[in-house]
C-alpha cells in the first residue's frame, strides 16, 4: 500500500512541478527544498484529491512539511471509508 | 489607418465534431446530435422541453490541457484552450514549449505584444459557480441530515431521508480555485497564459452575440493597428448536474416544446418551430491576422473580414424589438463599413435560434434589407444554440462556406416561414460575400461582413 501511495504521491508532485519523480527526496521540505509556494501546495491537493478521490480540507493539511508527511497523510485517509 | 484583415486559422468544440476538419464535414452532411437531458435534471423541476445537443466525450489532453490545468478551469476554458491550440497550428504558427514548463508555450517569430487575445462568452463559468454553490449550500447540511438518517430516523423516514440526500449531491470539494474558475474573463486569460500572448485581452460577454461582438472587435484591432493577429472566439459550457441553466432558458419558454420526434424537433424558419435546441456547449476560435503580415508569415488564408456593426435595441431584455428597426440600421452599417451593397451579399448565416419571435423577424429584416435571393441558412439547426459560441462558430461556417463555395442546409426546414432562399441542398455557388449575424438577450445586434479570399 504504501509503495502504490509513494509512487503516485511523487508522481502528483512531479506533475505539479514538472521535474523528474526521481529529483524528488521522502524528506525534502515543501516550502524550502522544492518551493511550493501556497498556489502551488493548492494546486498539488486538488491533484491528489483527484488522484485518491479522497477530500483534502485545507484544515486537515496543517502541519504537512515534507513529501513524507503526505505520504502518511495519504495513507492514513485511505484508511478511512469512501465517501458517498 | 485602414488594414485588411484576413482569417489564417481556425479551430472548434461543437456537439458535432471536435476540429475544423470533422466540423465542416458533419455540416454539409448535416448531421445533428440530439439526444434526452440528462434523467436527473427532472428530479429537480417540471421541465418543458426534453431535448438537448450533448458534446462527445472529450478527453482534455486531446485538447492540449494538461490535469493540472484541468482541475483549475471551467469546461468552457478547457473548450477554448483546445479550439485556440487547433488555430495556432492551422495559422502555421510554430508553438514552442517554453524552457521552464511544458504547459506553456509562444508562438515562435511572432511577437506576442501585437498579439491580442478577444474572446466571447454569455455566462462564464456558470458551471463553476453552480457546481461550488451547491457544495458550499448542502455540504453541511447533508452531512447533518445523513447523520440523523443513519442513526435515528425510523425505517420509513429513513426511506424519505435517503430521496432527499440524493437530490442534495454535490461536488467533492469547494474549489480553492473558485474565483478563477468562474470569473467571465477566465478563458481569454487562461489562453493568453497557455500562449504566452501579452497584447490586449479581452471578454465579451453579451448573451448570444458574444461570439460575434468578440470577433468584430478582433477585426477592428487588426484592422486599426492595434494588433497585427487577433485570437478571436466564442466559448460557452451549459451543463451542470442539476439542469440549472436548461431551467433558466426553458422556464423563459426559449427551448424546443414540441420534443416527441427528437431528429425533427429543432426547426429554425419552419412553420412548425417550437424553439431552440440547448446544447451543451462549445468553442470556436479564429486567428486573425493584418494579410501583409499573414503573407509574409506564408499563411493560408481562408476568408476576409471586412465590416462589422453593432447596435442595440433599448426595448426588452428578452425579446427583439418588434420591426427590427435597430437590426436593420446594424445591417446597414456593417454593410457600409464593408464597402457593399446589400444586393452584393451571397449568403447570410442567420442568427437562426428557431424561436418563434427571432426567426418571424429576423426574416422579415432579410427579405426587406436583402430580397429574396440571398442563400440563407442557420448553423443552429445543427448545433442547437452555444450561446456565446455560436456567433464565433457561424463566422467560421461563414469563412468555410465562402473558401469552399458551398454551404450547409437549414436543416428541418420544411414549410418555410417566410419565402427566402434558404438552402436546401448542399451546391456549388458563387459566394463572394457572406454575412453572419446574431441578436442577444438584453438587445445586442452584431454582424460580421466577409468576403471571399483572391
Amino acid at each position: 500500500m504504501i509503495n502504490d501511495v509513494q509512487q503516485r504521491v511523487l508522481k502528483a508532485i512531479a506533475e505539479v512541478l514538472e521535474r523528474k519523480e526521481e529529483e524528488i527526496r521522502l524528506d525534502a521540505s515543501l516550502r524550502d527544498d522544492l518551493d511550493f509556494d501556497s498556489l502551488k501546495q493548492m494546486t498539488l491537493f486538488i491533484l491528489l484529491e483527484d488522484e485518491f478521490q479522497r477530500t483534502m480540507p485545507p484544515e486537515d493539511l496543517m502541519g504537512i512539511a515534507t513529501v513524507k508527511d503526505i505520504i502518511e497523510f495519504i495513507d492514513r485517509k485511505l484508511q478511512e471509508p469512501a465517501p458517498t | 489607418m485602414n488594414r485588411r484583415v484576413v482569417i489564417t486559422g481556425a479551430g472548434v468544440v461543437s456537439s458535432i465534431g471536435i476540429g475544423v476538419d470533422e466540423f465542416w464535414r458533419h455540416c454539409l452532411q448535416a448531421k445533428s446530435t440530439v439526444a434526452p437531458i440528462p434523467a436527473n435534471w427532472e428530479r429537480y423541476a417540471a421541465l418543458h422541453s426534453r431535448l438537448w445537443s450533448p458534446l462527445p466525450d472529450i478527453d482534455p489532453e486531446y485538447l492540449g490541457v494538461a490535469r493540472t490545468e484541468r482541475l483549475q478551469l471551467d469546461p468552457g476554458s478547457v473548450l477554448a484552450h483546445g479550439a485556440a491550440r487547433e488555430a495556432f497550428e492551422r495559422a502555421g504558427f510554430n508553438i514552442v514549449p517554453d524552457a521552464a514548463s511544458s504547459r506553456v508555450f509562444s508562438l515562435a517569430g511572432a511577437d506576442p505584444t501585437r498579439i491580442g487575445v478577444y474572446l466571447g462568452t454569455g455566462i462564464g463559468g456558470a458551471y463553476s459557480f453552480l457546481h461550488n454553490h451547491t457544495h458550499h449550500l448542502y455540504q453541511r447540511a447533508r452531512a447533518t441530515l445523513k447523520d440523523y438518517a443513519e442513526t435515528r430516523a425510523s425505517a420509513q423516514d429513513r426511506e424519505t431521508l435517503d430521496g432527499v440526500l440524493a437530490l442534495m449531491a454535490h461536488g467533492p470539494r469547494y474549489h480553492p480555485f473558485v474565483v478563477s474558475m468562474l470569473m467571465p474573463n477566465a478563458s481569454s486569460a487562461a489562453v493568453a497564459i497557455k500562449f504566452s500572448i501579452t497584447g490586449p485581452n479581452v471578454t465579451y460577454c453579451v448573451a448570444c452575440a458574444s461570439g460575434t461582438v468578440a470577433v468584430g472587435n478582433a477585426y477592428r484591432a487588426v484592422r486599426d493597428g492595434c494588433v497585427d493577429v487577433a485570437v478571436s472566439g466564442g466559448c460557452e459550457y451549459l451543463n451542470d448536474e442539476h439542469g440549472h441553466i436548461f431551467r433558466g432558458f426553458d422556464v423563459a419558454g426559449t427551448l424546443l416544446r414540441d420534443c416527441a420526434d427528437p431528429d425533427a424537433a429543432n426547426r429554425p424558419f419552419d412553420e412548425k418551430r417550437s424553439g431552440f435546441l440547448f446544447s451543451q456547449g462549445g468553442a470556436a476560435v479564429l486567428v486573425l491576422e493584418e494579410l501583409e503580415h499573414a503573407q509574409r508569415r506564408g499563411a493560408t488564408i481562408m476568408a476576409e473580414l471586412t465590416g462589422f456593426a453593432e447596435t442595440f435595441d433599448a426595448h426588452s431584455m428578452m425579446s427583439l424589438a418588434p420591426g427590427g428597426g435597430q437590426i436593420e440600421r446594424m445591417l446597414r452599417a456593417a454593410l457600409a463599413d464593408a464597402g457593399v451593397g446589400a444586393h452584393e451579399v451571397d449568403y447570410i448565416n442567420a442568427h437562426g435560434t428557431g424561436t418563434k419571435n427571432n426567426d418571424e423577424t429576423e426574416a422579415e429584416i432579410i427579405d426587406r434589407v436583402f430580397g429574396k435571393s440571398v442563400r440563407v441558412n442557420s448553423t443552429k439547426s445543427l448545433l442547437g444554440h452555444t450561446i456565446g459560441a455560436s456567433g464565433a462558430i457561424e463566422i467560421l461556417v461563414t469563412a468555410l462556406s465562402l473558401r469552399d463555395q458551398t454551404t450547409h442546409i437549414c436543416r428541418n426546414l420544411d414549410a418555410p416561414l417566410r419565402d427566402l432562399n434558404f438552402v436546401r441542398a448542399v451546391e456549388q455557388s458563387d459566394l463572394r460575400v457572406g454575412l453572419s449575424q446574431s441578436f442577444a438577450f438584453g438587445g445586442h445586434n452584431a454582424a460580421v461582413v466577409l468576403r471571399r479570399f483572391s
